[in-house]
């Protein structure tokens, strides 16, 4: 078996490999490559060429398009190839066809027919390979097609088919979940079938549905159950072992449905502590495998209905993640401590040097974990640390994905947690400074909302501290380069409001200002309309407290600059503020009256003042109006919002049509102008709208729009105002839908639990500590004690809760929306990459990259000690679990199987051939073999000849 | 679900790329170039998980390649990284002392072996032994 007896390629095909093995560069590489492709395109199209050839053109079109070449032109032939009679030519065509054509392309259709035919072949291979093809090509409108000969698969003898086909069954309902909903007992049947590996399959598609709506499978928790008892007693085949557990991925799946299923519900969780519980116990902690186990297991703990035993055994298991020396592990326990807060916070506190270790820890993926960790159980005792530790570690990130996200957490526990506003305004301007337009616009408004505000209605000192205090740190702040555009508008807008409240500031020097911010932005009209706002409000306050005004010369020159200027908000607003200095005191107190964005304005929505007219109107014989609604015939109508709510958390297609949006309401209705008595939320929004008409839409569908216009839902820009119709289910709406799938966010990162404990104390529990790490932790997990003592967020985080009741709902909402939009044109390239990587990789050494093969040997290993006997090294040394042998019943490996599991096996560099075994004959003559095709090792690659597991 | 696994040597030369989820021709080549940027020059002793846009990429280096297997952000990192050690596992017994330039032949009979182990983005089957037996039965017919 294998491949033994030769690579089975012709000459031509191994002297192309070689070739490209060989290039010195790209473009050398090109060359051959488009070489190649020209002799493929005479071979394929000469009617003349054997069949058995054109199998090897077809692996050769492969090789070419692997190498990111295009290979379209030979699409139609591996499609032809799926027809023919011979087995070996029509699996090679189907592998190719699977690997070549997405599900939405146009020769699907061809094959379709095919695959019809082949899933009733007699052969098992051919219907093997059907159903391979059928989980890659068939799309939601071709399902039918197929769909009973794959549930009459279900059936067949051979377990690979029936596998296969569950997968299948599986793909459909992802695609289309109403497809098989009438199957979901066949998938309770396929349970109880003979092979595990049907078994196994079956808990895919069950899992998922359990996932969408556990209640109908409660009755199932009883065989789930079993299954695992089963699988934990080691009843399996001993085939499913891996590294001496047994079925460890079945188990993983079995917890991770138990978990789904136990829930909130006391009654199925306590059928499986037992089951768990001796799982936990079972599983061996040296292996991978097995602390994979553990740490599902614990995930399945924290989400059964509490347990105080499986609670303490999960605390110990998080206990070992979090003392090894493997990143890996660490990153797990820090993950299931995660877990296990919203149960038990006081768990976290023993833990509390192992968490700051790894929040200082230089790899990125285990920081950000430990993030998402101190999120979790951020309190009013030390948001404080946390939130200046996340800033800190906000500023000096690149990956605008991750930023974003931080800055908008950020932003949610001061906005919760915050002691006190003078903090949470600081907070704010850093979080402004670094990614204001990372973060949603909502906050700057709440921002905005909160210094008009102030604490509350009775201190009426502290409210004017604070925003005496905000305007002097803007002032500070706007000299700075590159603010972002959201935090230069927030800044125009408290200087206009209360730059000059205080006294301390004059008007002019104010005006002067924003004048400044006006003039170093001429490209940002929103920033300018916000300045021109401003110094509107500053002229009309003194205007109304009678002192004589005088245009400054900057002012008039910005005025007049405006009028000219092609945006109409602008010259309006330049044109209002020119009007301004003709009225008298109580005009102008009345337009701009001080200090009143909180006064509530009376709107009347329904517009009865025009009643009169209108009953006059159609006393002459005017149309009486029909609600657009009625004139749609919609019924229901969901508005933005909830597109915004339910969009990110589908990962999975959605195939039903998108409901015809309402158009908003209060985006039409156009603001008395820009007065300060204003709600406030208005202003900008008014702002926003007219000058970037695009950016309301853009946050629900902004996924989509880098792609093609959708118009569905956005109002006509000429002619009747209606809405176009989003086509029913057109296959171009789901390209769309598939492109959202990869960079959508997770939404589950935005849950935040509420349980917070407040009985940590503070003990220092370990001597040799560096003191800031231990009143880093004191601060972390020990402040809370001294928290009846502070002054609580009261007043004014009620306040703020009351105000925020929708704010948080909907920056909740937003926040995977904004995570999106930045991504807008595609994500950088260089943003996910660490800022560290240097593209050094053609300079690498090559005897480096020879003992790279040995996977971090470490320097300190001498390197005549033969790894693998250092049995002391065993459980010490996680990080070469890359080199860690395989426990497999092979031949070749390494002899001393208690080394290999955690990889105390540092394989010697300079004997390689000692790991080979009694193998070595074999591989001498793959050597030789290679020689004599003619293939070398190129300079590049030297490590083509390594065995990957020695 | 597993949206994507991707074996690439360390100048990043693709040895095999399947995918799981429908992606544009020019999306998969920056994914792909994306990941091999990412795990290529990461500190051995660091986490075999990386973040990559809204999913985690586990990976994990043998000699000089690098199997990234793309999944999404709920899922069990460790139980992934095993897979991937499986996987090799399985072509190291069919392959015989498995090496890249088998990898790179054979490159056809590899994406066979995965269709039999992961299907769907998920694996279906994880008894070596069926299938290397399957396997053994598709040989049959060269």
């Amino acid at each position: 078996m294998g491949s033994q007896g030769g690579f089975g390629q012709s000459k031509e095909f191994l002297d192309l490999i070689k070739s490209i093995g060989e290039s010195r560069s790209k473009a050398e590489e090109d060359r051959i490559v488009l070489r190649e492709v020209e002799t493929l395109k005479v071979r394929l199209n000469d009617p003349n060429t054997p069949k058995y050839k054109l199998k090897e053109y077809i692996i050769r079109l492969l090789y070419v398009e692997m190498l990111g070449h295009d290979a379209s032109f030979g699409y139609i032939h591996a499609v032809k190839m799926t027809h023919d009679e011979n087995l070996l030519l029509k699996r090679t065509g189907y592998l190719a066809v699977t690997l070549f054509l997405n599900e939405d392309h146009d020769l699907i259709i061809l094959i379709v027919n095919t695959i019809q035919k082949d899933l009733k072949s007699d052969n098992f291979l051919v219907v093997c390979a059907a159903l391979n093809a059928v989980c890659r090509l068939i799309n939601e409108e071709t399902i039918p097609a197929v769909l009973p000969q794959v549930v009459d698969l279900l059936g067949h003898q051979k377990e690979a088919v029936r596998k296969k086909a569950v997968m299948a069954l599986h793909r459909f309902s992802q695609k289309a979940p109403g497809s098989v909903s009438h199957l979901v007992s066949n998938f309770r049947k396929k349970l109880c079938d003979n092979d595990p590996g049907v078994m196994g399959a079956a808990l895919c598609p069950l899992f998922d549905l359990i996932n969408a709506d556990a209640d109908k499978y409660k009755d199932l928790v009883v065989s789930f159950v079993n299954i695992l008892k089963q699988v934990a007693e080691r009843r399996l085949p001993k085939s499913y072992d891996y590294h001496q557990m047994p079925a460890p991925f079945i188990q993983i799946k079995l917890l991770k449905i138990l978990s789904l299923l136990g829930t909130g519900d006391k009654k199925a969780s306590e059928q499986m502590y037992t089951i768990v519980g001796d799982i936990m116990r079972k599983c061996d902690s040296t292996s991978n495998i097995g602390n994979a186990i553990l740490y599902e297991s614990i995930c399945c703990v924290s989400s059964l209905h509490p347990n105080p035993k499986l609670l303490e055994a999960a605390a110990d298991a998080i206990a070992k993640f979090l003392k090894s020396d493997s990143h890996n592990l660490k990153y797990l326990g820090i993950d299931a401590l995660t877990r296990l807060i919203k149960i038990n916070p006081e768990i976290a506190e023993q833990h509390q040097l192992a968490v700051i270790d790894c929040l200082e820890d230089p790899d990125d993926t285990l920081k950000r974990k430990t993030f998402d960790l101190l999120y979790k159980m951020t309190n009013s005792s030390n948001v404080e640390v946390i939130v200046d530790r996340m800033i800190e570690y906000m500023i000096s990130i690149n990956d605008s994905h991750y930023k974003t996200e931080i800055a908008s957490r950020c932003v949610e526990l001061a906005e919760q947690f915050a002691p006190n506003n003078q903090w949470f305004i600081q907070t704010m301007n850093k979080v402004f400074e670094h990614a204001a337009d990372l973060v949603n616009a909502k906050v700057a408004h709440n921002l905005m909302k909160l210094i008009a505000e102030g604490f509350g209605e009775d201190d009426d000192t502290a409210d004017s501290q604070l925003r005496s205090s905000a305007v002097e740190s803007y002032l500070r702040i706007m000299g700075e380069p590159k603010l972002p555009s959201a935090f230069l508008q927030v800044i125009c807008w408290v200087l206009g409001e209360y730059g000059i409240a205080d006294g301390k500031y004059s008007a002019s020097y104010i005006i002067g200002k924003l004048c400044d911010v006006a003039e170093a932005h001429p490209d940002d009209d929103t920033v300018k309309a916000y300045a021109v706002t401003g110094i509107m409000k500053i002229y009309s306050f003194e205007i109304a407290s009678g002192k004589p005004v005088d245009l400054l010369p900057e002012c008039q020159s910005l005025i007049e600059e405006m009028l000219a200027s092609h945006s109409t908000d602008l010259q309006q607003r330049a044109y209002e503020l020119q009007s301004i200095f003709t009225l008298d005191a109580q005009a102008a107190k009345k337009i701009m009256p001080m200090d009143s964005t909180c006064d509530d304005i009376e709107i009347d929505k329904n517009l009865s003042f025009l009643d009169v007219y209108v009953q006059q109107a159609i006393e002459n014989g005017a149309q009486p109006y029909i609600p657009e609604s009625e004139r749609l015939g919609i019924s229901s109508v969901s508005d933005f919002r909830s597109h915004d709510e339910h969009e990110p958390s589908t990962h999975a297609l959605r195939f039903e049509a998108y409901e015809l949006p309402k158009p908003s309401l209060p985006h039409n209705i156009p603001p008395v102008l820009a007065s300060s008595t204003e709600l406030v939320p208005v202003e900008p929004s008014y702002v926003i709208d007219i000058l970037h008409p695009t950016s309301a839409p853009s946050a629900s569908d902004a996924g989509s729009s880098e792609l093609k216009l959708r118009l569905d839902g956005v109002q006509k820009k000429w002619g009747r105002p209606t809405y176009s119709s989003p086509a029913p289910s057109s296959s171009s709406t789901d390209l769309v839908k598939v492109q959202n799938e990869t960079p959508r966010p997770d939404s589950t990162g935005s849950s935040k639990p509420k349980t917070r404990d407040t009985s940590y104390d503070s003990r220092k529990q370990q001597n040799e500590i560096p003191p800031e790490k231990q009143k880093l932790a004191a601060s972390l997990f020990g402040g809370s004690s001294k928290s009846e003592g502070r002054h609580p967020p009261s007043q004014k985080n009620t306040k703020t809760q009351t105000h925020t009741s929708d704010k948080s709902r909907s920056s909740k909402a937003s926040a995977p929306d904004t995570a999106v939009k930045p991504s807008q044109p595609p994500p950088d390239l260089l943003d996910l990459g660490e800022p560290s990587i240097a593209s050094s990789v053609p300079s690498v050494d090559p005897f480096k990259q020879f003992e790279g093969l040995f996977d971090f040997t470490q320097e300190t290993t001498p390197p005549a000690s033969t790894g693998g006997v250092d049995g002391a090294s065993k459980d010490s040394d996680f990080t070469s679990l890359f080199a860690d042998m395989s426990l497999s019943a092979q031949s070749h490996i390494d002899p001393n199987p208690e080394s290999n599991g955690l990889g105390g096996s540092k394989v010697e560099p300079s004997s390689p051939q000692l790991n080979k075994g009694p193998n070595l004959k074999e591989a001498l003559e793959k050597d030789a073999l290679v020689r004599q095709v003619g293939v070398t090792p190129s300079g590049q690659n030297p490590n083509l000849f390594k065995d990957l597991l020695g | 679900m597993i949206r994507f696994i991707l074996l690439q040597n360390r100048q990043g030369k693709t040895r095999l790329a399947k995918y799981y989820i429908p992606l544009e021709e020019s999306e998969l080549h920056k994914v792909e170039y994306e990941v091999h940027r990412l795990v290529v020059n990461r500190d051995p002793k660091f986490t075999n998980f990386v973040e990559f846009r809204t999913h985690k990429v586990i990976y994990r280096r043998y000699a000089g390649l690098f199997f990234s297997l793309c999944v999404d952000i709920t899922d069990n990192e460790l139980a992934y990284l095993e897979s991937i050690h499986l996987f090799v596992e399985i072509l190291d017994h069919f392959f015989t002392n498995v090496c890249e330039l088998d990898l790179v032949f054979n490159f056809h009979k590899v994406y066979l072996i995965l269709d039999e182990f992961i299907l769907a983005g998920e694996l279906q089957e994880t008894s070596k032994k069926a299938i290397i037996e399957r396997m053994g039965e598709l040989e049959k017919l060269d």
